[in-house]
């Protein structure tokens, strides 16, 4: 999520592949659903809380990397008026007990999740009715192919749409994604046995943090055929999805969709096909003939070189992506240890309009805060035939936005906070102190006439003679740092 | 024209000019560009506005305008039997147009809106709203047996909500994407003192308010504070604050750097003009309403309308949004919520635009990427394609149906055999009637809206303003 001295130290001694293989290996911390049946916050602050302080950095960013592809909102779901989102934390804790897994178990498991038959609207869903004229809902059908693993045009292993004289290919039509609709049906809330609920609890909460289960009075039992495969007719609705995810999964465009959504997320909004290409071989084949293994794939990703160096010529003018806001906070969140002040770790403002535009799981809707094909118009980033997702969510108002909620962040003027017990003893010399955020919030991204034009402003203040002073230049080193064009684009 | 507005306006034609060169000369491209820069400069004389209400998600287009004559009635009650509205419910939303629409079968439809639209009757019948039947995304005119003998060319992904949008918003296949409202943008900026102010969105990025040229201005309901760098030094620093200001404002080798620094910059430069304009806008006394995130974004285009001469706009594109459009479940839990908002919000717009003595130039439409399904889910309905829409305005010729009423059916003659209706007016006829009306010569339309060729000249323009 972000670096701390003791991490940026850890990863020097052990070289990044030592590094990776001890973050896989990394215990994970305890589940949010557990933090929140034991009072420990609602599901904004169970993020934030993860977010922050979960020594399992890596796990953190894949299971928020995850949250942006598989999306669920919980502005869509139930809650109790705390915002005790049980289906949310439930999600989340899925995403990260699997950001290590592999995809085909992650399908089935987001597929079955209550959260997501409430958000994609499947949950309580019946077979075809000919006295109603009703038909299965076709909602999770189409967004699991299109967003969540097919993508709407057939690929190339490298990630490159394939051209029939010079024309795309539809990856799938109208016909699939209403056969597919069919597995979706009879999946229901797991009421078998009801939870304990202690006053303020919310009644859902039985549904919410369980898989859901199958009504087999609901559900379509004939055969479905898509993608040019056939889902037998008879089986029970469990034994039906598997059969489908497996149809799914096998489909060639998995790899390169996946791997090139997942590349986007983690390092360059703009990767090389033969970068795709790599990564989907691994997507493939593990080595051991696995497909789908997160590790091996969030390895290859993070180890390739394309990731680790910048490419030679004018190509290092393109790579590379803008910083979501929230990664932008966690940025100075790591480095600066953060701590929430009242220990409430809430979020209030920070998403709204007015603060950040950005908290996870509270995306508008199934397209993620930014879509991964988005190409902010009239831009040179357009007219290079790239795309820029994250620039989805920048305009006048939030560069504004930005930069008062970070400074007043900064300055401790939000529960989030940081004490700078690290920082403050270099705050009388500006260039160390400068050097010093670089390299822990910017990856020491900046440029050397970026480092030298925050440091003449810095050394410009005061260095005491109380520590007040010394504070106002910690605020302002780090203001500066976020406002930097060299931290906002991450290379 | 003031000194500085005719210095703008001359940056604005160079740039069209020096877009010649970058097109290269003798392209069509480059004629109707030059084309639009003699143009606009000198029609522009008076003020209007356009003002695009996204509905995202996709508006569930038969519970927005229910059939209500008894025969069709009972059709759509018929194909979605658990989420129709009650006829009964419907007998205060009848709609008395001047002439009832008649369909191909020769019949004479009645519609009703939405019980909970209430608050658009008066305005429909006081001939300020026209009604369109079955609009939608086409390249050409298409009909069900053309489009089954694939002789006809079809949309690409139809019934992607991100790839419908964009088709909606940008009517054209252009390698680099522009929307058409900024389009009609690019043809009158050099008659705006301040060309950045030609396309306000209030709700986020949208490609529609974007043009070749013209980048939306992107604002939010509540008036932006002043920029604290710019206001005044950081914790005392003014070397902090010039070299934030510096660093947000100076040009970089790397591109991706480079366009977020040409939104800052965009910002650092505009703010305070921005600002100061905005102290001047009238605060409409026409209530909007409350806890309707429309209202809030209407509001404050009726604020900046009112403060156009500060400005310095003579036209203008907006475009406001509303989410959750996408009721694949809770069409009647959900939807009579979402339409209200859409028609209280539209109501007291066009309420404001008369207390400010602008309703005739200003003209709202509503948009959205698909219809739904006739048929439902259970208590949803699934994507569509064609739908219904609302145009509203001083300038409208209201109280009147535009297109013809599709027919009631799930794999009828108007419906892919999914009951997605098959639109029977494009965009591009619905854009090229609202450009029309902004000035935008029939040359020009031709050339910022390239699949309107395709529609018979005559039906171009379809006349409801």
């Amino acid at each position: 999520m972000g670096a701390s001295r003791d991490e940026v130290d850890r990863l020097k001694t052990l070289g990044p592949v030592a590094w990776l293989d001890a973050q896989f290996a990394a215990p994970a911390t305890m589940p949010r659903l557990t933090q929140m049946n034991t009072g420990l916050g609602n599901f904004d602050a169970s993020v934030l809380f993860k977010a922050v302080t979960s020594p399992d950095t890596l796990r953190q960013r894949i299971t928020l990397m995850l949250s942006e592809i598989f999306v669920v909102s919980v502005t869509a779901l139930p809650s109790n008026n705390n915002g005790n989102h049980w289906g949310g934390v439930t999600y989340f804790d899925l995403l990260e007990a699997n950001a290590f897994g592999n995809v085909r178990t992650l399908l089935r498991e987001i597929s079955t999740s209550s959260a997501m038959g409430y958000f994609l609207t499947f949950i309580n869903k019946e077979k075809a009715n000919p006295v109603t004229g009703s038909h299965p809902d076709e909602n999770y059908a189409r967004e699991l192919m299109q967003l969540f693993t097919l993508g709407v045009v057939k690929l190339n292993q490298d990630g490159t749409p394939i051209l029939n004289n010079g024309v795309v290919q539809d990856t799938y039509t109208q016909n699939d994604v209403e056969n597919l609709a069919r597995i979706f049906t009879g999946w229901i809330g797991d009421t078998r046995t009801l939870l304990p609920i202690v006053p303020g609890d919310f009644p859902l909460k039985h549904i919410q943090s369980r898989p859901m289960i199958q009504d087999p009075v609901k559900h379509e039992t004939g055969a479905s055929t898509f993608l040019g495969a056939t889902v037998p007719a008879g089986l029970s609705g469990e034994a039906a999805l598997d059969r489908a995810l497996d149809i799914i999964f096998n489909h060639p465009n998995v790899a390169p969709f996946l791997s090139k959504q997942f590349i986007k997320k983690l390092v360059t909004s703009n990767p090389s096909p033969a970068y795709v290409g790599r990564v989907a071989a691994v997507f493939k084949n593990d080595g051991n003939g696995v497909a789908g293994n997160l590790t091996a794939i969030v390895k290859a990703i993070l180890l390739d070189t394309e990731a680790l160096q910048l490419p030679a010529g004018t190509a290092a003018n393109t790579a590379g992506k803008l910083r979501e806001p929230f990664l932008r906070l966690m940025a100075w969140a790591r480095a600066a240890s953060a701590y929430s002040s009242d220990g409430s770790w809430v979020m209030v403002g920070l998403g709204d309009a007015g603060g950040l535009g950005q908290v996870p799981g509270r995306a508008t809707s199934v397209f993620n805060f930014f879509r991964p094909d988005y190409v902010p118009p009239n831009t040179g980033i357009a007219n290079a035939g790239l795309v820029g997702p994250e620039f989805q969510m920048v305009n006048e108002t939030s560069v504004i936005n930005y930069y008062n909620t970070m400074d007043r962040i900064f300055s401790g003027g939000f529960p989030l906070r940081s004490d700078y017990t690290h920082f403050l003893p270099l705050a009388a010399d500006a260039q160390k102190l400068v050097e010093e955020i670089n390299t822990l919030m910017a990856a020491g991204q900046l440029r050397p006439e970026t480092v030298t034009q925050i440091v003449d402003a810095i050394a410009s203040m005061p260095p005491g003679p109380s520590e007040a002073p010394l504070r106002y230049r910690v605020y302002n080193a780090f203001t500066l740092v976020a406002m930097s064009p060299d931290f906002l684009i991450q290379k | 024209m003031t000194e500085k507005s005719h210095d703008a306006s001359r940056r604005a034609f160079l740039r069209h000019a020096s877009a010649l060169s970058v097109v290269g000369v003798g392209t069509p491209l480059a004629i109707n560009l030059a084309a639009m820069g003699e143009a606009c400069a000198s029609t522009a004389s008076d003020y209007k506005a356009i003002v695009c209400v996204f509905l995202n998600g996709g508006n569930d287009y038969a519970n927005t305008l229910i059939p209500y004559d008894q025969t069709n009635y009972n059709a759509y009650n018929g194909y979605r039997p658990t989420i129709a509205i009650a006829r009964s419910a419907l007998t205060n939303t009848v709609l008395a147009p001047t002439m009832a629409p008649v369909d191909t079968a020769g019949f004479s439809r009645q519609f009703a809106l939405a019980p909970t639209m209430d608050a658009l009757l008066p305005l429909f019948n006081a001939g300020k709203m026209g009604v369109l039947l079955n609009v939608g995304n086409l390249i050409e005119p298409a009909t069900k047996q053309q489009l089954a003998q694939g002789t006809v060319a079809r949309p690409p992904t139809l019934f992607s909500h991100s790839d419908q949008t964009n088709q909606w918003q940008s009517l054209s296949a252009d390698a680099f994407p522009s929307g058409w409202g900024g389009r009609i943008g690019d043809l009158f900026e050099a008659g705006n003192t301040s060309p950045l102010f030609t396309s306000v969105s209030v709700a986020g990025n949208a490609l529609f308010a974007t043009g070749k040229r013209i980048i939306q201005y992107q604002t939010s309901p509540a008036d932006g504070a002043s920029f604290g760098p710019v206001a005044s030094p950081l914790r005392g620093s003014t070397k902090s604050s010039e070299a934030v200001v510096k660093m947000m404002s100076q040009a970089s080798g790397h591109l991706m750097e480079n366009d977020h620094i040409r939104v800052s910059k965009r910002m650092i430069d505009s703010n305070e003009a921005w600002i100061a304009a905005l102290r001047t806008a009238t605060e409409p006394t026409t209530p909007f309403p409350i806890g309707n995130s429309l209202g809030d974004q209407l509001k404050k285009v009726a604020r900046i309308i009112s403060c156009a001469s500060a400005l310095g706009a003579k036209r203008q594109i907006f475009y406001v949004g509303l989410g959750g459009f996408d009721t694949h479940g809770g069409v009647l839990s959900i939807h009579p919520g979402l339409v209200k908002k859409v028609a209280d919000a539209i109501a007291a717009f066009y309420a404001a635009t008369v207390e400010l003595g602008v309703a005739n130039q200003v003209t709202t439409f509503t948009a959205s990427e698909f219809g739904r399904s006739l048929t439902s889910n259970g208590d949803g309905s699934d994507h569509g394609w064609g739908s219904m829409h609302f145009v509203l305005g001083g300038a409208v010729n209201g109280k009147k149906y535009y297109g013809t009423p599709p027919a009631v059916a799930s794999n009828g003659p108007d419906d892919t055999g999914n009951s997605a209706l098959i639109p029977t007016t494009s965009i591009d006829q619905y854009a090229a009637t609202i450009g029309k009306w902004m000035g935008v010569s029939d040359s020009n339309l031709l050339s910022i809206l390239p699949n309107l060729r395709n529609f018979n000249a005559s039906t171009r323009n379809l006349g409801f303003i």
